[in-house]
C-alpha cells in the first residue's frame, strides 16, 4: 500500500534529432489505495506515463515518488510494482502456475512452498484454480485475462499498473470484468493506475480520472466532476457518449449569436463569462429536451436527420433546417417515437449549458453540482 | 479440346453433394443430362487430375534422380562390386556391412563424425544465439553487423578451407603469428597437423562460417517475440540474464530446432571443407565418414564398400531429419 506521486513528470523522445514531447509536465497524486484511471485518445501519452512509473521508460525530467522514495532511476525490480499488459504478455512456454510464480521467484526470497501456496490462493480467488497446469494457449481470452491479473495480484505489490487490460475482451466479458476488477481492487486496497482510451471504463471504474491530451494533463477529478464540471472543452467532449454538442457563438449584448441560432443569457450567466466575446456553447445530448411547441427563448425549430434507437433511449440527430450542415444530438427516452424528416422543437435549458472560451477552450461556466440529486438508496 | 483444357485447369470443382439439380448460375441441370457423363466428368473435374501437369514432372524427376539414385546406391552396397567391370546383382548380401563393422577405420571415422556433429552444432548454436542477442539490442549499424556475420556463410567451402589453412599455418599463419607477438609462443601449435587439435581446429573454422547463419535464424526468432514479454519479465523483477534464460530463450525452441537440423545435416556431409584441408587420407584424427566414403569408392574403387558407407551416412541424416519432420507433422505444420 502506498502513495504514488508524479511530480512535474516530462518525457521527451528523440526522433532523429527532433524532440517529441510525449508527456508534458504531468502532476498526479495517487492516494493510498486509490483507483486512478488515466484516460485520453490514442497518442496522448497515457501509456508512456504508465511505462515511466513501471520503469520501462526513463523520465526526462520531474520526479516519480513512491512513499517519499524517488524511483526515477530504480530498476523495475526495486519498485515493487506489478503491471498488467494489454496483450496480457503471458509467457507462452510456462503453465499458468509457472506464469504466476515467476514474479515471486524473481523479485522475492520466498521459498518454493510459500510461493506455491500464494499462487494457489490467488488462483482460487480468481476462479482459475483448476487451470493452473494449463499453458496460456489452452485458455480462452477471459481466462488469460484472469491469469494476467493473477500474475500481478500474487506479488502483492505497492502499486498495480494496468495498460488497457480489458480491451482485448469482447463487449459482454468486458463489462463483467470491469465490475470484477473494481471489486478486486477494493478488496485488495492496492493503489492502482489504470490506462484506457475507453471513457466508459474511466467513468465506471475510477475513484478519480485523469484526462490527458497531447501529453498534457487536462483535469484530475472524480468521474462525476469531470462529467458535469469539465475543466475545458476537450474534457467536455471526451467524457460522455454521445459527446457534448458544441456551437461556436459570439457575445452580442445579452445574447450569444451563432451561425444558426441565438441564445439569450440570464444576468447571472453573463457575469460568469467576464469579458469573453467568442465562446463555445456546450450542451449534453441528454440535457436537450424535445418539446412539442416552441414556447421560450431557448426553444429552436429543428428537423430530425437520423434516429439511432438504442432500446433504452434514442439518439436523435437534429438539423436547424433541412439543408443545414450543423448537426447536433439529443438523447430522448426509448419509448418516444421520432422519425427522420419530422420537425421537432429542441430546448436547451440554461441551467444545463456549458460555456467555454473559444480561444483557450477553458470552461467559463459549468452546471453546478449542487443540483445533483442526493438519492439515498432505501435499505 | 478447349473444354477439356478448361476443365483440366480446375474450373468448376463442384461439391460432391450438389447432385446436378441446381447450378450456381441459377440454371438447373436435369438428371438425364448428368447421368451418362457424370463418371468421366467427375474424374476430369477432380483436383488430382487437374493439378497433375503441375506436380507430376518435378515429382518424376525428383523420384528418378534423388530417390532412384539412393535406392540404386543401396542395391550396389549389397553387391561386392569393386575395381573395373560391372556390378553383379545376382548375389546380394550384407557382406559389406559386416566388413564395415570389423573395420577400425570405419569406427574412427564414425567417432569423428559424431564429435564433429555434436560439438560443431552445440558451439555454433551458442555463438549464434549470443551474437543474435547482442545484435538485437537496438545497436547502431545493426544491418552492417548482420551482413558481416552472415558473409562467411555465402563463401564456398573450398575458399574458406584454404583461407583457414593459411590462418592455421604453424609458421606464417595469422593465429600463431599473433600468439607469438604477445609472447604466447608455447601456445603456437601446429593446429592442423597435431592430432590433438586438428578436429577442434576444423570445428572452430566451421563455427566461424556457420554462426552467422545461426545468428540470423535466432534474430528472426527474437524479433517474433513481442516486446511485452521482455517488459513483463522486467516488471516481474527478472535481471537481464535471468530474463533471457527463463523467458526469452525457451521461446526460441523452434529456431533452435530448425538451425540445429541444418547444422547437423551439414556436419554429416562436411566433405569439401575437410577434403580441401586434408585430402582423401586425413589420418585417424580428422577422418570422417564422407571422406572415407570418397576414399573407398573413388580412390580404392571399392564401389560396394563406399556405397555401404554412403548408406550409413544417409541413415544418420535420416535420423537427424526424421524426428524433426515428425515433430512438424504432429504439430500440423506439414
Amino acid at each position: 500500500m502506498a502513495q504514488l506521486i508524479l511530480d512535474h513528470v516530462t518525457k521527451v523522445f528523440d526522433d532523429n534529432g527532433s524532440d517529441i514531447v510525449a508527456v508534458d509536465d504531468v502532476n498526479i497524486d495517487l492516494e493510498d489505495g486509490e483507483f486512478l484511471v488515466l484516460v485520453g485518445p490514442s497518442g496522448c501519452g497515457k501509456s508512456t506515463t504508465l511505462r515511466m512509473v513501471a520503469g520501462l521508460e526513463t523520465v526526462t525530467s520531474g520526479e516519480i515518488r513512491l512513499d517519499d522514495r524517488v524511483i526515477n532511476d530504480a530498476s523495475p525490480r526495486d519498485r515493487d510494482i506489478a503491471m498488467v499488459f494489454q496483450s496480457y504478455a503471458l509467457y507462452p512456454h510456462m503453465t499458468v502456475r509457472e506464469n504466476m510464480s515467476f514474479g515471486l521467484e524473481e523479485s522475492t526470497d520466498l521459498d518454493g512452498d510459500t510461493i506455491s501456496t500464494k499462487v494457489t490462493e490467488t488462483a482460487e480467488m480468481l476462479n482459475i484454480g483448476e487451470l493452473v497446469d494449463r499453458k496460456p494457449r489452452e485458455l480462452s481470452g477471459g481466462q488469460r485475462q484472469r491469469v494476467a491479473l493473477g500474475r500481478a495480484i500474487v506479488r502483492d505489490p505497492e502499486v498495480f499498473l494496468m495498460d488497457e487490460p480489458l480491451s482485448n475482451l469482447d463487449a459482454k466479458l468486458r463489462s463483467g470484468m470491469r465490475t470484477e476488477l473494481q471489486r478486486l481492487q477494493e478488496d485488495l486496497g492496492v493503489t492502482t493506475m489504470y490506462v484506457t482510451h475507453d471513457q466508459t471504463e474511466a467513468m465506471t471504474m475510477g475513484d478519480r480520472i485523469a484526462i490527458l491530451n497531447d501529453g498534457r494533463l487536462q483535469q484530475v477529478a472524480t468521474p462525476l466532476e469531470a462529467y458535469h464540471q469539465p475543466a475545458n472543452q476537450f474534457v467536455a467532449g471526451f467524457i460522455g457518449d454521445p459527446s457534448m454538442n458544441f456551437f461556436e457563438m459570439e457575445m452580442q449584448g445579452d445574447r450569444l449569436v451563432g451561425q444558426e441560432f441565438a441564445y439569450p443569457l440570464s444576468q447571472q450567466t453573463r457575469e460568469s463569462l467576464g469579458d469573453a466575446v467568442r465562446v463555445v456553447l456546450g450542451v449534453r445530448p441528454e440535457d436537450i429536451e424535445l418539446v412539442s411547441e416552441a414556447s421560450g427563448d431557448h426553444d429552436y425549430e429543428t428537423v430530425v436527420d437520423v434516429v439511432e434507437p438504442m432500446g433504452n433511449e434514442n439518439n436523435v440527430y437534429l438539423n436547424f433546417t433541412a439543408d443545414s450542415d450543423t448537426t447536433f444530438v439529443a438523447t430522448i427516452g426509448g419509448m418516444r417515437s421520432v422519425e427522420a424528416g419530422q420537425p421537432a422543437v429542441a430546448r436547451f435549458p440554461e441551467s444545463a449549458i456549458h460555456l467555454f472560451d473559444a480561444e483557450t477552450g477553458e470552461a467559463l461556466k459549468n452546471r453546478s453540482l449542487d443540483e445533483l440529486e442526493n438519492a439515498e438508496p432505501r435499505l | 479440346m478447349r473444354e477439356f483444357i478448361f476443365r483440366l485447369f480446375g474450373r468448376g470443382r463442384r461439391p460432391p453433394d450438389s447432385d446436378g439439380d441446381a447450378r450456381p448460375d441459377g440454371g438447373t441441370v436435369t438428371k438425364e443430362q448428368t447421368v451418362g457423363r457424370s463418371r468421366l466428368r467427375d474424374a476430369l473435374d477432380s483436383d488430382l487430375l487437374g493439378s497433375l501437369p503441375f506436380w507430376l514432372p518435378p515429382a518424376l524427376l525428383i523420384g528418378l534422380f534423388v530417390y532412384g539414385a539412393i535406392g540404386w546406391n543401396v542395391v550396389i552396397s549389397l553387391t561386392d562390386w569393386s575395381g573395373l567391370g560391372q556390378p553383379d546383382y545376382s548375389s546380394l548380401s550384407f557382406a559389406m556391412y559386416e566388413e564395415m563393422l570389423s573395420d577400425p577405420t570405419f569406427w574412427t571415422a564414425t567417432q569423428n563424425t559424431f564429435v564433429l556433429l555434436i560439438a560443431f552444432t552445440v558451439v555454433t548454436l551458442l555463438l549464434g544465439l549470443l551474437m543474435a542477442i547482442l545484435v538485437d539490442q537496438n545497436i547502431r549499424f545493426e544491418n552492417t553487423f548482420r551482413t558481416i556475420y552472415l558473409l562467411p556463410m555465402s563463401l564456398s567451402f573450398v575458399v574458406t578451407a584454404i583461407f583457414w589453412a593459411w590462418m592455421y599455418n604453424p609458421e606464417i599463419g595469422l593465429i600463431n603469428v599473433a600468439l607469438r607477438s604477445v609472447g604466447l609462443d608455447f601456445l603456437a601449435y601446429a593446429w592442423l597437423s597435431d592430432p590433438r587439435f586438428s578436429l577442434a581446429a576444423v570445428i572452430f573454422a566451421l563455427m566461424w562460417q556457420f554462426s552467422g547463419y545461426c545468428m540470423v535464424v535466432y534474430l528472426a526468432g527474437l524479433r517474433a517475440i513481442p516486446t511485452e514479454q521482455y517488459e513483463a519479465a522486467r516488471t516481474d523483477g527478472a535481471s537481464t540474464i535471468r530474463m533471457y534464460r527463463r523467458v526469452i530463450i525457451p521461446q526460441l525452441r523452434a529456431s533452435t530446432t530448425s538451425a540445429a537440423v541444418v547444422l547437423m545435416v551439414f556436419a554429416l556431409k562436411a566433405f569439401d571443407f575437410l577434403f580441401v584441408l586434408f585430402g582423401p587420407t586425413p589420418g585417424p584424427s580428422t577422418d570422417i565418414l564422407s571422406v572415407m566414403m570418397f576414399r573407398e569408392a573413388f580412390r580404392a574403387t571399392n564401389w560396394a564398400y563406399g556405397s555401404a558407407i554412403a548408406t550409413v551416412l544417409f541413415l544418420m541424416a535420416l535420423g537427424v531429419i526424421g524426428p524433426y519432420l515428425y515433430l512438424q507433422y504432429s504439430r500440423g505444420d506439414l
